[in-house]
Formats: C-alpha cells, sequence, structure tokens
C-alpha cells in the first residue's frame, strides 16, 4: 500500500513537517499537503464539529477532509495540554463517520519524540534507521528556527517598507529554498544570507515605533487565516510587532519552561493556569514592562486557558497603563468587525503616544 | 466662511454633519439608509446644502461608519475613520473633559475610556445582540409596546422585575413567564431596561474603570429608562447629548478639519452616477466577495479580496 | 479565643470532596461556613465578576467566593490539577486559584496544592495546608487520615444506595454530569426534579467508584485523560444494561464536555440519550418540556422492544 501522510496546516510550518514526513517514510509513501485554508476549509470543519468546540478543531478538521478528498490515506494531529489532546479521538471517529478510509495518529508536541517517531514511520517504511529519524530532526528543527528568526525579523520591520512588497518576495525565496537544505549547516547559511538580504530592504522607520506585542492560544497566533491576517494589518499601520509564541519557541526553546514563565509572570500568576494562558500572563508582563505601547490578546471562542489569562492580563493593562485588545475568534467572526477594532486601536495609541488627540 | 462636512454610514441609518472651524454643528441630517449607503448620502448632503449659507465652503470632508470606504470615495473623502475613533473624537469636541463614552446602538456597543483627551482604552460588543438596542426592539414587540413608550413606562417603576437576560432566546421565554405571573408591566419594561445595562456592563466594559464625566450615545440613549438603570447602577450622573446620534459624523468633520488637506467639495454629486457591483472571485475557494465602485461607468475603486489575484482577474 | 473560620464555596469541587474538607478543618479545630445553595442571586454576582466566556459553572463558583466575602476568614480555593496515575483536571481548576485572587485581590484566600506529575500528592497537600493553619504535623496527619476515611465512607454510602435502586422496577435514567452542575440546586435540581416527577429513577454518572469506573473508560475512550470526564464514562459502561436512557448535562461552554458528548454520542448508538446544556440564564419550562419528551421516546422504544418479544 502506498501511505499518503497528511496534517493539518499551521501557517508556513508545513515546509518543515512536510520535509521531515517525506523523509521518514522514504519509498513508501508521499506526502499529501491539505489545499491551502479557505473559506470551504472552516465551512466544511465548523459543520462536522460539535457545537462550542475551540476553532482550532474546526480549521483542523476541514484540513483533514480536504486532504481526505485529494487521496491522504495516513492523518497526523498534535496532542496539547488542554482540550486539544482531545481532537485526535473526537476527529477521528468523525472522520469514521463520513466514511473515509485512514488510519490516524497523535503525535506530541515535543523536541524529544525522536523514538516515537520512528516508531510510526517504521510500520510504513521498514528502511527506515532511528540515526535517519534523529538526524531528519536535527535539519527539520535547524529549518524551523530558521523560519521563525526570519519571520521575526519581517514582523517588525515589515510595516516601515520604503517600497511595498520586498519582504514579501525575499520570503518567498527563503522559503523555497530552505525547503532544500538537507544539513544543519547549509540551513544555517540560507538563513543568514537571506536575513542579510532583508536587512538592505530599505526602511523608513522611525527611531521609536509603535510596538504592539501579540499574546495568546498558540493555533490562532500561528495560523494567519484563523486571526484575519492580524500581524498583517498591524504592519500596515506602521507598527512593529512582537511575538514570542513560535514553534521553535513552544518546541524546542529552553526558555519555554514553567518556572521561567512564572518568574516573568512576576505574581500575576503563582502557578501554571493551563497550556498557553499562563505564557499570555507571562509575556503581557514582560511587554508591559519594555515599555510596548499596546497588548493584542488573541485566543479561539470559549478558550479555557485564555479565558483563565484574562483576569490577570486585564490586571497587568491597569497596573501599568497598557491597553489591550482582545479578540475570540470563531469560525463566524466578521472579518470587518476584526479590522475596525485594529484601525481604533491604533488609532488609540497613537493618539497615546502624541499625548493629544489626532 | 470655512466649513467641514462629515458622514456617518451605518447599516441602519446614514448621518451628516457641517461644522465651522470651531468644531460648531451649522447643519445636520439623519436618514435611513435603507440598504443604498450611495442614495441615503446623496440624501443627506443635498439636504446639508439646503440648511447652509451659499458663502460657506466646505474645504474637507471626513467619512465614518460601516461603508465608510465607499462613501469615503464618493465623496472623495480626506478622512476614511473607522467609527470608534471619530466618536471619541466628536464627543470629546462636545465635552471636552469626558472620561467615559457608553455607546449601545441597534448592533454593536461600545466603550471608550479617555483620559486627558486622548483614548485609553476602548470595548465592543463580542458575542452576541444581548447587551443592544435589537434586544430592546425584540422586548418591546414582545410585550406589544412601541420602542419609543419603553423608557417613560420603565421610570414608573418602583420595582424593576429581574429579567434573565443575556440571550434574546432566553429572555423572551422568561419575561413572557413573569408576566404571567403577574408582574406589572413598567415593572418588567425596567427589568429589561436594567437587564441591557448588566449585560453591556458584563460584556462591554468588563473590566474598565468607569470614571466620571460619563456621556452615553448611540440609539439605546433616548430611552430614559436605560439612562435611569445606567445611573442607579454606576452611581454617576449619565450625560446624554440632543446630538449623541451625531458623535460620529462630527468626528469624522473634526478629523477632516484637522487633516490640514482643504480642497472645495463639489455638492453637486446627485447627478454624478456612481455604480456598485459585486463579484464573487472564483479563483480559489474563499470565493472573496469583491466590491468595485463605478462613477459614470469608470471604476473608481475596488476592495474586498484577500489577496491580489482577484482583482486583476 | 475566638475560632478561625473558613469559608467553602458551595460550587466546583465541593460536591467531590466537601466531606473531607470539612472533617479536616473542624478537627483541626476551624469553623467551617459554607455558601449558601446557588441562588440567582449567587448566580448574579458570579455573572458580574467573571470573564464572560467562562462556564456558567465557574460562573457560579465566582458568585459563591464572592458572597463568602467578609463572612469569614479565609476562603478556601483548592487547586487540583492532576492525579495519580496521569489523569488531569480541566485547566479550569488549574487557574481557578489565581483568577480569584485577581478577580478579588482585597479577599484572603486559602489553598492546597494537588499535581501528582508534580510531585504534590495529595498527604503533602494537606499536610502544608496543616502546617499553614498552625497545627501540629502529628494532628494534621490524624486529621487527614480521618477526613480521608470519613469521604470513603460517605461515598461508599452513596454507592449502596444508587445500587440499590439499579434494581428498582422504574424507568431509569443515567444522568452523565459533573457533580458540580447536577447536584447544584439551581441549574442541576431542576433536572432531576423533572425526572423524579415522572417517576424515573435518576442514576448519576459521578458515584461509582472512580478508580474503577476510570479504568472502565478505556473501553469507549482510549485517549480521554480528564479524570472528571474518565469517571463519567466509565459509568456508562457500569450501568450501560441497567438504564433506559442518558442524559448529558453540561454548562456552557464546557471545553472537556464539548468534545467528550460528541464522542459518545457517536460511539453509543444503541441507548437512548440527550443533552441539555445549561445557560446562566436557561429556562426552568424549556427543561421540563424536553425531559418530558426525551422519556416519551424511551418509554415508546421500551413498549416496542416488549412488543418485539
Amino acid at each position: 500500500m502506498q501511505y499518503r501522510i497528511s496534517f493539518p496546516h499551521m501557517g508556513k510550518y508545513y515546509i518543515p513537517i512536510k520535509k521531515a514526513m517525506e523523509a521518514f517514510v522514504g519509498n513508501y509513501g508521499e506526502v499529501i499537503l491539505p489545499p491551502p485554508i479557505t473559506k470551504r476549509t472552516i465551512e466544511l470543519g465548523a459543520l462536522h464539529s460539535p457545537d462550542f468546540v475551540c476553532v482550532p478543531f474546526k480549521y483542523t478538521l476541514g484540513n483533514f477532509i480536504e486532504a481526505l478528498e485529494n487521496g491522504a490515506n495516513v492523518l497526523f494531529q498534535i496532542a496539547g495540554d488542554c482540550r486539544l489532546g482531545f481532537y485526535s479521538e473526537v476527529q477521528e471517529q468523525i472522520l469514521q463517520d463520513l466514511d473515509f478510509d485512514f488510519t490516524f495518529h497523535m503525535m506530541e508536541l515535543n523536541g524529544k519524540n525522536a523514538k516515537g517517531l520512528y516508531e510510526v514511520f517504521k510500520a510504513m517504511n521498514p528502511e527506515l534507521t532511528l540515526p535517519k529519524v534523529v538526524s531528519t530532526l536535527a535539519v527539520v528543527v535547524r529549518i524551523v528556527y530558521a523560519m521563525d528568526g526570519i519571520e521575526k525579523y519581517i514582523r517588525q520591520n515589515i510595516g516601515f517598507e520604503v517600497e511595498k512588497g520586498g519582504f514579501e518576495r525575499i520570503e518567498k525565496q527563503f522559503l523555497a529554498e530552505i525547503a532544500t537544505a538537507e544539513t544543519m549547516p547549509q540551513a544555517g547559511r540560507i538563513f543568514k544570507k537571506y536575513l542579510k538580504k532583508l536587512k538592505t530592504v530599505a526602511l523608513n522607520k522611525p527611531a521609536k515605533p509603535l510596538r504592539v506585542g501579540v499574546v495568546g492560544e498558540l493555533y490562532v497566533l500561528m495560523e494567519p487565516f484563523s486571526n484575519y491576517f492580524i500581524e498583517k494589518e498591524l504592519a500596515k499601520f506602521g507598527i512593529e510587532v512582537e511575538r514570542f509564541i513560535t514553534a521553535s519557541y513552544l518546541i524546542f526553546s529552553t526558555q519555554h519552561n514553567v518556572k521561567k514563565i512564572l518568574k516573568q509572570a512576576d505574581g500575576y500568576v503563582s502557578y501554571e493556569i493551563g497550556a498557553d494562558g499562563t505564557d499570555s500572563v507571562a509575556k503581557s508582563v514582560v511587554m508591559a514592562k519594555k515599555g510596548y505601547d499596546g497588548i493584542i490578546h488573541l485566543k479561539p471562542f470559549g478558550c479555557t486557558p485564555e479565558v483563565n489569562s484574562i483576569p490577570m492580563v486585564n490586571k497587568i493593562s491597569e497596573d501599568f497603563e497598557i491597553p489591550v485588545l482582545y479578540f475570540s475568534f470563531d469560525a463566524q467572526t466578521s472579518e470587518t468587525g476584526v479590522k475596525t477594532r485594529l484601525e481604533a486601536f491604533y488609532d488609540m495609541l497613537e493618539m497615546k503616544k502624541r499625548g493629544r488627540a489626532l | 466662511m470655512k466649513a467641514y462636512l462629515g458622514v456617518d454610514i451605518g447599516s441602519i441609518s446614514t448621518k451628516g454633519v457641517i461644522i465651522d472651524g470651531d468644531n460648531r454643528i451649522i447643519a445636520n441630517e439623519y436618514l435611513w439608509t435603507e440598504g443604498n449607503p450611495i442614495a441615503a448620502v446623496k440624501g443627506v448632503v443635498e439636504s446639508l446644502q439646503k440648511q447652509i449659507a451659499p458663502e460657506v465652503q466646505v474645504m474637507a470632508v471626513g467619512t465614518t461608519g460601516s461603508a465608510r470606504k465607499l462613501i469615503g470615495v464618493v465623496l472623495n473623502a480626506q478622512i476614511v475613520k473607522n467609527e470608534i475613533t471619530t466618536h471619541a473624537i466628536g464627543t470629546m469636541s462636545r465635552v471636552p473633559d469626558v472620561r467615559t463614552i457608553l455607546e449601545i446602538g441597534g448592533q454593536d456597543s461600545k466603550i471608550i475610556l479617555l483620559r486627558n483627551g486622548i483614548v485609553t482604552d476602548y470595548a465592543m460588543n463580542t458575542i452576541c445582540a444581548a447587551g443592544t438596542g435589537s434586544f430592546l426592539m425584540s422586548q418591546a414587540k414582545r410585550l406589544g409596546l412601541a420602542i419609543e413608550e419603553l423608557g417613560e413606562m420603565a421610570l414608573q417603576s418602583e420595582n424593576p422585575t429581574r429579567i434573565a437576560a443575556r440571550c434574546t432566546v432566553f429572555a423572551e421565554s422568561d419575561l413572557v413567564h413573569k408576566a404571567q405571573i403577574g408582574h406589572k408591566k413598567e415593572d418588567i419594561v425596567a427589568g429589561i431596561c436594567t437587564a441591557v445595562v448588566n449585560n453591556y456592563l458584563n460584556n462591554v466594559g468588563k473590566g474598565k474603570r468607569i470614571l466620571a464625566p460619563i456621556v452615553f450615545q448611540g440609539g439605546v440613549s433616548k430611552n430614559v429608562g436605560v439612562v435611569r438603570a445606567f445611573e442607579q447602577i454606576l452611581g454617576h450622573e449619565i450625560y446624554v447629548d440632543e446630538f449623541g446620534h451625531l458623535m460620529g459624523c462630527l468626528g469624522a468633520a473634526v478629523l477632516a478639519k484637522n487633516s490640514g488637506v482643504e480642497q472645495l467639495f463639489d455638492f453637486n454629486i446627485q447627478e454624478v452616477d456612481f455604480v456598485t457591483k459585486g463579484r464573487e472571485c472564483e479563483l480559489c475557494s474563499n470565493n472573496c466577495e469583491i466590491i468595485y465602485i463605478y462613477r459614470n461607468n469608470e471604476v473608481l475603486d475596488a476592495w474586498g479580496n484577500r489577496c491580489e489575484r482577484g482583482l486583476s482577474a | 479565643m475566638k475560632k478561625v473560620k473558613i469559608g467553602i464555596p458551595k460550587a466546583l469541587l465541593y460536591y467531590k470532596y466537601q466531606v473531607m474538607w470539612r472533617s479536616f478543618f473542624e478537627e483541626l479545630g476551624l469553623e467551617v461556613v459554607v455558601s449558601p445553595n446557588t441562588n440567582k442571586a449567587i448566580l448574579d454576582l458570579g455573572t458580574n465578576s467573571s470573564i464572560d466566556e467562562s462556564c456558567t459553572s465557574a460562573k457560579i463558583y465566582m458568585g459563591h467566593v464572592e458572597w463568602l466575602i467578609g463572612k469569614c476568614d479565609y476562603i478556601f480555593v483548592p487547586r487540583i490539577v492532576s492525579y495519580e496515575g496521569g489523569d488531569i483536571t480541566c485547566t479550569k481548576f488549574h487557574g481557578i486559584y489565581d483568577i480569584v485572587r485577581a478577580t478579588f485581590p482585597a479577599a484572603k484566600f486559602l489553598h492546597y496544592n494537588v499535581d501528582y506529575a508534580e510531585g504534590h500528592t495529595q498527604e503533602k497537600a494537606y499536610s502544608k495546608l496543616g502546617k499553614e493553619l498552625g497545627a501540629k504535623p502529628a494532628a494534621v496527619k490524624l486529621a487527614y487520615e480521618n477526613a480521608l476515611n470519613a469521604l470513603k465512607n460517605y461515598e461508599k454510602g452513596l454507592e449502596s444506595r444508587q445500587e440499590a435502586l439499579v434494581c428498582a422496577e422504574s424507568l431509569k435514567v443515567l444522568v452523565v454530569a459533573h457533580p458540580y452542575n447536577i447536584y447544584d440546586k439551581l441549574i442541576g435540581e431542576p433536572i432531576v426534579k423533572a425526572l423524579e416527577e415522572l417517576n424515573v429513577g435518576v442514576l448519576y454518572a459521578d458515584i461509582p467508584d472512580t478508580i474503577d469506573m476510570c479504568k472502565q473508560s478505556k473501553t469507549l475512550s482510549d485517549s480521554m485523560y480528564w479524570r472528571y470526564n474518565k469517571e463519567l464514562v466509565g459509568a456508562i459502561g457500569h450501568y450501560k444494561d441497567d438504564i433506559d436512557g442518558i442524559i448529558f448535562m453540561a454548562t456552557f461552554p464546557c471545553g472537556p464536555d464539548s468534545l467528550a458528548i460528541e464522542l459518545l454520542m457517536r460511539k453509543l448508538k444503541e441507548i437512548p440519550m440527550t443533552t441539555l446544556i445549561v445557560d446562566s440564564n436557561f429556562g426552568e419550562a424549556g427543561i421540563q418540556t424536553r425531559i418530558e419528551s426525551f422519556i416519551d421516546i424511551i418509554e415508546a422504544k421500551k413498549k416496542e422492544a416488549a412488543h418485539a418479544v
């Protein structure tokens, strides 16, 4: 049997995931990417999802359906601490009830799971060896770091391009090239080359631009379609955007550590409050202390860990006089509503900065 | 004399003002949008022109509200601004020391906090229409009352009924139940007003420090029952401006004035033929709804696409 | 000397652990004050002090906490995160202690932290709590053991009473709901009352032995990790052959229940089932109607089955 592997989208991370899975499955299969997320994806996902489940469930279910329609027969979903850990069993059941034929795997989201991956893929590819998994992962991790590094620079500067479109063009080239990296040093070289290229793009950046930090739940932070491309919209106003939650941070970084996070939270929480909620509090404190102009808090509607974080983030907002804009995303969130609120948020920050009305 | 035009085009109503150099309103108009923003704006502009003296020259235009972009193109506006900002600016031009703006409209409600003349925080309703005017409207209908009657009737109540009211559907069954078990009509009406305020404060006003002076605006601010409920719950006097409904267009006019860009406005838009056409892009299954606007058959502008491909197609 | 007064909110984990808490505190010479049954005023308090998107159960909890402010020296808000064997609780329970602290900064709280995954066992948690209260270690140990026994005996009593009901002739419905929902005076009792008025025997899914039920849950769901859902799922397997129907009851928008109920509805096809989702302003009339029609369906099915035989 030919294995046709698929997994849900999350931003551009399909590039390293596809690369890893292609290496793992070898000659015994291929990777079928779900089509890019569109309105149809979320409509399909929502149609077959329980009513008040959080929206990443609906998007990823939509991805699965569209991938299965394109012939996928092995699906991967990640695990997590909140409801996410239980997505798999329910999604598998829903897809079975839709009469699709497939096998379903749930993978732990952590950097040390080479053995688990090896076992799953060995069943598909008898030639696979553990060292092959380890060496592939090493390259892929480097690619993820490179992508996050490039994206970080872009987030901070894209709002100030003299000529629009330069960054996007370079990013496209970068993504195409980084996908071809076969060794860690090669990935490193590509990263450096493109960072250098990005730095040659002419900027018109004031000494003290408006700076906004984005915190919240990981999926809506990292899948731009689900947050209505909020970072792009912010950049259009000439805002420097900061976000700490990236795949490299969540999966590999030593900074993603309970003790460190609680320390950053500086008493606003004394314990973990679930999934990324603790980090939303911690990073809000960090950015408030660094004098950021505003914070945007994103979550799927009803996301318990992030709802947990709001009383604390509210308190931080009050104590540090830093405005916070909250968004709750669902399958039916109005795009105009999001844009209007963002625009008003920008106006407010601008007024605050100038110390007078527009 | 130099003057400035502001237009606020919402889904329900279209409002316009002309102000002088000191932000004084010298002309104002209010019309139903009735699904045709361009016709509504033509109507508003025509009426405004009739109200001003011939020597008044409109030197800049600002638009706001949900159709601000479209009307911005039609009126060749210097300023196209979201309604949150324009409401703040407009209100400040009337009550310079305002620190809290409460607003409840038909579908939307919002709160804006200001300190020393700048917006420091705001929020809009996120979940449903429970804390908005449409809730009041449906409840009035249920009780067989006109929306205008609710306010005065609520004032007669000494013992407002407790209405469970986060959701319109639930509230209706509760309302019917309360009426059946013999609550007085005015008490129920007062209860509805209190419920609107509680819903608003729970959803939109959650975690916000509401400091006086407080201005209340939007369609629901005309309801004295809701005003009294706010005063009782917040323990502050609530200021309702007779021009409360015009704050958006007033703000847009002030911003147009402050933009420093001036160009004599040509009132002669009545004869110009503006047409909008919506087209569903079929290049991917996003099916973006792209809106084209034509002036005398010539494309003026287009938007609504998520990517660049749609426009060129 | 005046006794120290501990306030216990009558919501969430109260329904699981109140016997143990009360025994522990009273044995250490403290006075316990419990907030009253949930009423609309308490729900109002909770709604006002909660984030709008919180689940109704958590809003009710906040209302009870606020009710206790000024009526005791400390309000007891325990934090239970994980159990032996790796099962965890809903993240609401992870955050609730910090949420009440942030929401009521002026109030004084007392807590313990049970998180087996991090080495914080229940016994350690109680011993730390006892120390904080100024009691001697030996006294704390004894109080803990007695409290644990009191809870076990109480649970056994409930279990044997329910087992007796299983043999009853009447129509029997299993209510699959968190104890803090179904035993709540405001949101749960109307459901039970409606069933009892129709002479339906009500079995509660949380009553059979937790550890057994968690094991049994594997037959219906092998990846479930929420302890408070697993025990309910296990009870479905346990009672499957004794019941005529299942009522799932949850509060809006409960995270674990949103998925657990979906999975169970898809897996259990042979038992009549219905779901009641309770919002902070549900109408009793609506609940009655839905329960009546559900029971009508069960009865019709039963007759049909009897006919077939």
